[in-house]
């Protein structure tokens, strides 16, 4: 008996457990994707901006900021190092430390050539090293001269990259002086450079006592403020028309991504529904049992096509056909675009559509069909006329399901859509014409090939993820109006 | 009246040749549809077949994937889809027999079932991106054949629930009432009688999500997936923590770097693919009508 007990209890253990790891999941991904996408609200950008202290009669020159032969300025990271604000106050940071400083990638040895030196010798820029600004945080820029420098004024001169736009920037730049060496009166320095972006600045000259023993100079301050930290702020760029995610000044505005899926989506199940239902309705009212039996399997084929050999079919076939037709008229380099991928999508989504309707058509009771056939109603007109209405919930339930699959299926758009991200245009009918056979590209294959190389809790890391999370809040939504529809079906049948 | 007759007879002529167009039309559509299946894996086979040989389905990519064969691939797909199959079964069909013991008992059975038929239609790349965030970065798998059985197996569980549970529903009240007149417990009935019953139905549903598993790269492009693998995969523990080569991804990334696998050598990987997902569906169709025929009576 207790062995019978025993039994009984593991299995309703499994089953409870089964359903609350079930329940969990759902939360789960919820949770994840929205706790991940939090890094696009962070606001991670790094930013590149080149400061520089060399020789007053100098030029500013872009390539010497460069030119590694030579080091003034150096960057250490706050909080990153065991020099904390309260050393920063009391003494420079020593040869050895700043070069053990892991942030001091590009450092390299000084040089002892007299004549580099009164050139282009005296710099550090942090071009090269991009650094990457988080919340309120300080780069210091360490500034000294070299012992074998002979004058007695330098310049510190500063230029941003060359996509900064101060519009753009989401931080507040400051480059301040916060101490000078021993013996130098200085007036206090602070520049705020969104206002002004590029300039010189001269200062009294200073020295470094010897080659290993560097530092007397100044300590500067490149803090980056974030200008626009509102989620609300991030969010109303996410809904920008622009993607761009570059590593400086990156541009998240998803709009083009989700008017291509959209527009796939409205293509593929546009063409797939009607169909899929012509094909159902035959199926379902028309074949005779052995047919039927042939044709399930068959299906089951179809649907059992792995999406990748889809996608290469699509590349191999339909794309060069359709840059045969529009090739020369609209210039195009190969016929991946929104066109091919909605084609291959309809193919795809196909043999969901044709089981899901069957057996939505099949549920009608006979009785239904045999009062239409004694009315004396053709085949036809009892489709449209008894079947058609009778069948309605599960028809639209077997719609939204079949949306939300083509809406989230990634390796079709990755192979067929081309990749580039362009803004659907109907103003003309040469422009629909482009937007239809141009390449594209959705938001799941964005995802897929972004995320290979993007930087773990970057600023883009969080957008692939928001990104997801709208596909997700999406195509919950639809599938639970499915499934609510699937109910009524089963409840009013 | 003779009028009147002679327009119902146009009417009738009418509706009987719009109905023998349109009957004639949906059975173009499903004959088309045949037409398609039967071409699509006509064209993949006949490109492929000529690339498959005993050495492409054995041995590891040489001479920078153009030559050798996608034997670690396929190695790999079988060891995810394994794993896969063993973790998803038990928890799929034990949340099957949740819904279907609990059905409709409760507003919180009401709400799994809603978020499990959810889940069942939720996107491969939000599995993906789940897996990424939990199983290689929150659990510190890394990108490894671990993180991507578990992802696997979440991708698959809804499926194999849903199945399970209309399964479930097929058995007749008649022999769980019997079960249960001779004595058995409540789980006694539903392990000894209603799940054999079901068996052939949730075997079906375990394996087609399998095979949908096998052939979707998505869930596992960033959590197990590795394009270049020269290496004998040696089996042992560490395999768990490494990253594997697999089918789905090999033609993903094989198209994507163009001129590095060679043509046929992407049909042949093809083919490959669809023989293994067929395989799958046609052990389906097989255990289906196998055990369908001991319960008849």
């Amino acid at each position: 008996m207790w062995r019978i007990r025993l039994f009984d209890n593991l299995v309703q253990a499994a089953t409870w457990l089964a359903g609350a790891l079930l329940l969990l999941t759902i939360v789960a991904v919820f949770y994840y994707l929205f706790a991940e996408s939090q890094y696009a609200f962070q606001r991670k950008f790094p930013f590149g901006f080149r400061v520089a202290l060399q020789p007053p009669d100098s030029e500013y020159r872009e390539e010497i900021s460069m030119d590694p032969t030579a080091s003034l300025l150096a960057t250490h990271q706050e909080g990153t190092d065991e020099l904390d604000d309260a050393e920063d106050a009391t003494r420079l940071p020593a040869h050895d430390e700043l070069m053990q400083m892991q942030s001091l990638v590009t450092a390299t040895a000084q040089t002892d050539d007299p004549a580099q030196l009164r050139t282009d010798a005296l710099f550090r820029d942090c071009m090269r090293a991009p650094k990457r600004a988080e919340q309120g945080e300080r780069l210091l820029l360490l500034a000294f001269a070299l012992p074998n420098y002979t004058g007695d004024r330098m310049v510190l001169a500063w230029e941003p990259d060359v996509s900064f736009d101060p519009a753009y920037c989401p931080y507040e730049l400051r480059l301040r002086l916060l101490r000078a060496s021993k013996g130098v009166s200085i007036d206090p320095i602070e520049i705020d450079l969104r206002r002004q972006p590029k300039g010189r600045l001269e200062l009294p000259i200073w020295k470094a006592r010897s080659q290993d023993e560097w530092l007397q100079g100044y300590l500067f301050e490149l803090e980056a403020r974030p200008t626009t930290t509102t989620p609300w702020a991030t969010l109303q760029q996410f809904l920008k028309a622009d993607w761009a995610p570059t590593i400086l000044y990156p541009r998240f505005g998803m709009l083009p991504l989700m008017l291509a899926t959209l527009l796939i989506t409205l293509l593929a199940v546009g063409l797939a529904t009607p169909l899929g239902l012509a094909a159902a309705v035959y199926l379902s009212e028309q074949a005779s049992p052995r047919i039927r039996e042939w044709f399930k399997p068959i299906l089951e084929v179809l649907a059992a096509i792995p999406t990748v050999v889809l996608g290469y079919f699509g590349v191999m076939l339909i794309a060069p056909a359709l840059q045969q037709v529009f090739g020369e008229a609209l210039q195009l380099s190969s016929g991946r675009g929104l066109l091919a991928t909605a084609l291959m999508m309809t193919v795809f989504i196909l043999p969901t559509i044709i089981s899901l309707s069957e057996d939505a058509l099949r549920a009608v009771p006979n009785s239904l069909r045999e009062g239409a056939e004694a009315l004396g109603l053709t085949l036809a007109e009892r489709v449209r006329l008894v079947l058609l209405p009778a069948a309605k919930s599960g028809l639209i339930a077997a719609g939204l399901l079949a949306i939300a699959r083509v809406m989230g299926e990634t390796m079709i758009v990755w192979i067929l859509s081309g990749g580039t991200p362009t803004m659907p245009d109907f103003g003309s009918p040469t422009a629909a014409l482009g937007t239809l056979v141009k390449p594209t590209r959705g938001i799941p294959d964005t995802i897929a090939i972004e995320m290979g190389n993007v930087e773990f809790e970057s600023s883009h890391y969080g957008h692939l993820f928001l990104l997801g999370l709208t596909l997700f809040v999406l195509t919950l939504g639809i599938n639970l109006l499915g499934f609510a529809y699937r109910k009524r079906a089963q409840v009013s049948l | 009246m003779a009028a009147w007759e002679a327009l119902a007879a146009r009417r009738d002529t009418l509706r009987a040749r719009k109905n023998a167009l349109l009957t004639g039309a949906f059975g173009a559509v499903g004959l088309a549809t045949v037409l398609l299946v039967f071409a699509l894996v006509a064209i993949i086979a006949v490109n492929g077949a000529p690339t498959i040989s005993w050495e492409f389905l054995t041995q590891p990519p040489r001479e920078g994937m153009s030559a050798g064969g996608v034997g670690p691939m396929i190695f790999g797909s079988i060891l995810l889809m394994l794993g896969a199959f063993v973790m998803a079964t038990p928890l799929g069909v034990f949340g099957g027999v949740c819904l279907a013991e609990y059905g409709e008992r409760s507003r919180l059975m009401r709400l799994m079932h809603a978020s499990v038929a959810a889940l069942a239609g939720t996107p491969p790349i939000v599995y993906g991106l789940f897996g990424l965030a939990i199983f290689v970065l929150k659990f510190h798998f890394g990108v490894s054949l671990l993180a991507g059985w578990c992802t696997l197996t979440l991708f698959c569980v809804p499926a194999i629930v849903l199945t399970t549970e209309a399964a479930l529903k097929t058995v007749p009240a008649a022999l769980i009432d019997g079960g249960l007149a001779l004595g058995l417990s409540r789980w006694q009935t539903l392990w000894r009688i209603a799940l054999p019953y079901a068996l052939p139905g949730i075997l079906t549903g375990v394996i087609l999500s399998l095979g949908r598993a096998v052939g979707e790269a998505t869930p596992v492009l960033f959590t197990a997936s590795v394009y270049y693998s020269t290496a004998e995969t040696k089996l042992g523990w560490e395999t768990l923590r490494q990253p594997v080569a697999n089918l789905p991804y090999y033609l993903a990334e094989g198209y994507r770097q163009p001129g590095v696998v060679p043509e046929r050598f992407i049909w042949g990987a093809c083919l490959t693919l669809i023989m293994l997902t067929l395989l799958l569906n046609a052990g389906a169709i097989l255990i289906r009508s196998r055990m369908r025929r001991r319960y008849l009576w």
